[in-house]
């Protein structure tokens, strides 16, 4: 029996502390498995787990054939952790070589063009800190150049940057990117909720060397790559008239000028060139007051191409025809005692409506205005869109300055006439041209022609919707009367182009000091389209106070050249018609 | 635990159905007979000599059981083994993965880097300061040959020298920054060597006479027609 009761104490007892231990076990499982269990998890997730953040980059401006004009490519900043800077150990030619600090700098200085002594001393500012900008933004070869160099306490980075491949052509278009999106310009700014990426994050689990484990791979929240803002600009023929106005500009020592080709049939700017343009890669070496475009944020007084519209409208309004003859005398006094004054002195002259057209005359061009009331002038400029911005909303864009009509005094009714009085952008005299050359239907002016989303679909398409602004014949006499200042006009011989009908105005407008007077110069200009017969483009040219030329000579190789290269480029087939020719004089 | 065994053995008998599925964690009890099949209520035994036989059924049923022992641990062993494989394949695929995927971020990398100075290289500016390097011009009074009738519309004229030059010596009128940058870095500059060769042998163009020497590989160019 004490054999039998020993036994059972000993089994009693190892129940007891088998209890007592499983018991303890129990409570430890219990504590971590759901005690802890989120902490403990989130510990061990953090060891492993690696969290990346994927780039959805800004996107790409693109011209209409798709060439890029502003794009975001990758560059790396490299940081260094000063108080892990010691010797390490390289390999060269398959020897292991020492290398120190100092050493290490001249070979990294070498790379990034900085010198051995200012990476050293970047490298030794804050011995005790963690981080020190070596330097910012280098392109790939420099990166794994410095990668190459395997020097332990170095780390990489990636920097986003904005770069623009064709530099200045377009950079008055493109614009630039500021500090942050309020300060960025042109179409970084008015398409920046197009171009805006949004980053995406990715996390997985790493093993001990570092490497993805199978499966881990979690994307917590896919990239967005931004839109392409598509553009009408043609990037070649933007560089033409660039190159082409701004030989012209610093060779008539002119402040600024620009040049607007717009497509006749379409509203599309095809080139949209200013003199000077800011190259968005190096801004700073601009006039920050270039780095906008002039073409739509700078109105001037048109002058003489304005006369175009006022032709148009006596025409359409029934008031006169291309043969409407009208005595013209150097100097007109108007009831009301305004002066007008024609640019050159002549004897009173009998020149048809196409006779003033073809030699700017402004009294003879305000005498027949006249025929229509204030309040009609002000009806058609409305209708061609002046006063207010053009459909494209530049950032910065004017409305230029129409006045109310119950406050123009007689000589605002008359100058309004020939361009003078009212100001508009080099945009809307285009838009005017563009209007008589379709017929009198004015075609939204478009810069922009989409924005296409990262999977493809197109937003943002401006509308093509037109509007009959004048009649068809108005639209057509008007641009047959503008043939004469090419066959026969001051400026002719540097307006025409061999093989084609071409009808343009030149003009020569007094540019106001700011003072409410003029004086200090001219803006010269001249806008015209081509073919005549069949028009398809509008080129607009300016120059703001020209010293060497102060007329529409000055502009005019410009218009010409510019519309040679388009019709050129675009294979306008050479006209087969006669140029139109009216009488300018009975 | 043998003395313990009469107490149970009246009413519940798992051990004298030995064709019971060992799997079975809750044997039939033993007056179900329609689960012991073999065993018919009339021929049932008493206590006794369901113990008597108790000894017999242990030994009649270890065959079974090692035949499905050695089946639960062969398919165990091989579940392991096919486990270790595939993680084994799965783990020697994610260094393959991790080694391509660090292969495809340096090309897509250097496709990036090359692409960015393909778009400087072929900016207007650069494309007019190489062209007229190489002594082109533009030629500004075209000619167009009306596919229709075979006409000739305008008058051929000789490309000028000074009214086709499209910088007029002046390329920094409209300068590139980006230019400069992807010359500098890396790619051999073909405008700069290309000025070069035209400065020695002006006349004949450098491009022509490299690509003579270059023999025509493939097949011969031939128009397509429609």
């Amino acid at each position: 029996m004490t054999s039998r009761r020993s036994t059972r104490n000993r089994i009693a007892v190892a129940i007891v502390v088998i209890t007592a231990v499983v018991a303890v076990l129990v409570v430890k499982l219990v504590d971590i498995q759901v005690v802890q269990a989120s902490s403990l998890n989130a510990q061990a997730y953090d060891k492993l787990s690696v969290g990346q953040t994927l780039y959805g980059a800004r996107g790409d401006i693109v011209d209409s054939t798709g060439t890029v004009l502003a794009t975001t490519v990758i560059r790396y900043d490299v940081t260094a952790s000063p108080k892990d800077v010691a010797d390490f150990t390289q390999t060269v030619n398959g020897a292991a070589v020492d290398v120190t600090p100092l050493q290490a700098a001249g070979q990294i200085g070498a790379i990034t063009g900085q010198s051995a002594t200012d990476v050293y001393a970047l490298l030794t500012a804050d011995p005790s800190s963690g981080y020190a900008l070596i330097i910012k933004a280098i392109d790939l070869d420099k990166y794994n150049a410095i990668r190459a160099l395997s020097i332990p306490w170095l780390q990489y980075q990636t920097n986003p940057q904005r770069v623009y491949p064709n530099g200045s052509v377009g950079g008055n278009l493109v614009g630039y990117l500021g500090a942050d999106s309020s300060t960025n310009g042109g179409l970084e700014a008015k398409e920046n909720q197009c171009l805006t990426g949004s980053d995406g994050s990715q996390t997985y689990e790493k093993g001990a060397d570092g490497v993805a484990i199978p499966n881990t791979l979690v994307v917590d929240k896919a990239p967005v790559t931004g839109g392409t803002v598509m553009t009408t600009i043609d990037s070649d023929l933007q560089y033409y008239s660039q190159q082409v106005l701004a030989q012209q500009v610093t060779s008539t020592k002119a402040e600024w000028g620009s040049v607007v080709v717009e497509e006749v049939k379409t509203g599309k700017l095809l080139a949209v060139a200013q003199y000077p343009t800011p190259d968005p890669n190096n801004l700073d070496a601009t006039d920050p007051h270039f780095w906008g475009a002039t073409a739509f944020s700078d109105p001037f007084e048109p002058g003489s191409t304005f006369k175009a519209e006022s032709a148009a409208a006596l025409i359409d309004a029934g008031k006169a025809t291309p043969a409407t003859q009208v005595l013209v005398p150097y100097r007109y006094k108007a009831p009301g005692g305004s002066v007008i004054t024609d640019s050159e002195n002549h004897d009173p002259a009998q020149w048809t409506l196409t006779g003033v057209i073809q030699e700017s005359s402004n009294v003879g061009i305000s005498i027949l205005s006249a025929m229509l009331t204030t309040q009609q002038r002000y009806d058609y400029m409305k209708k061609f869109h002046l006063g207010e911005k053009t459909e494209v909303n530049f950032p910065g864009e004017s409305e230029g300055i129409l006045g109310d009509p119950s406050q123009w005094g007689e000589q605002t009714l008359y100058n309004s006439s020939f361009g003078q009085g009212v100001t508009t952008t080099a945009a809307q005299i285009a838009s005017i041209y563009q209007t008589l050359g379709n017929g009198g239907v004015r075609l939204p002016v478009s810069l922009v022609s989409g924005c296409k989303a990262a999977d493809g679909s197109v937003s943002e398409q401006p509308s093509t919707q037109g509007e009959q602004v004048i009649s068809s014949d108005a639209a057509q006499q008007t641009v047959n009367m503008m043939q004469s200042v090419v066959t026969g006009g001051y400026a002719a011989s540097l307006l025409k182009i061999p093989g084609y009908n071409v009808a343009a105005k030149t003009g020569t407008a007094e540019v106001s000091n700011g003072q409410g007077a003029y004086g200090g110069g001219y803006l010269t200009s001249v806008a015209g389209l081509a073919p005549a017969e069949a028009p398809q483009y509008v080129v607009s040219v300016n120059l703001m106070k020209p010293v060497t030329i102060e007329d529409g000579s000055a502009a005019a190789p410009v218009f010409q050249k510019i519309m040679s290269q388009v019709l050129q480029k675009y294979r306008v087939l050479p006209s087969t018609t006669p140029a139109v020719n009216y009488p300018t004089s009975y | 635990m043998t003395n313990l065994a009469p107490a149970y053995s009246p009413t519940i008998a798992p051990s004298d159905s030995p064709e019971l599925d060992p799997f079975d964690d809750f044997p039939a009890p033993s007056w179900a007979p329609s689960w012991a099949p073999g065993h018919t209520p009339g021929t049932r035994p008493g206590i006794r000599s369901t113990l008597t036989l108790a000894g017999n059924g242990v030994l009649r049923r270890r065959k079974p059981k090692l035949a499905y022992a050695a089946v639960v641990i062969v398919g165990v062993m091989a579940i392991v083994v096919t486990q270790l494989l595939l993680s084994i394949g799965l783990s020697n695929g994610a260094y393959q993965i991790e080694s391509l995927q660090s292969t495809q971020k340096d090309l897509g990398r250097s496709n990036e880097s090359l692409s960015e100075k393909i778009d400087s290289l072929s900016s207007p500016q650069n494309l007019a300061a190489s062209a007229e390097s190489l002594g082109m011009v533009s030629n500004v009074n075209p000619v167009y040959l009306r596919l229709s009738d075979g006409a000739v519309l305008g008058t051929p004229k000789k490309a000028q020298a000074s009214a086709g030059s499209l910088t007029g010596g002046q390329s920094s009128l409209t300068p590139n920054a980006a230019i400069a940058g992807a010359a500098a870095a890396g790619q051999p500059a073909t405008p700069t060597a290309a000025a070069g060769a035209a400065a020695v042998t002006p006349s004949a163009p450098p491009a022509a006479a490299a690509a003579a020497t270059v023999p025509w590989t493939g097949e011969l160019p031939s128009p397509t027609t429609h």
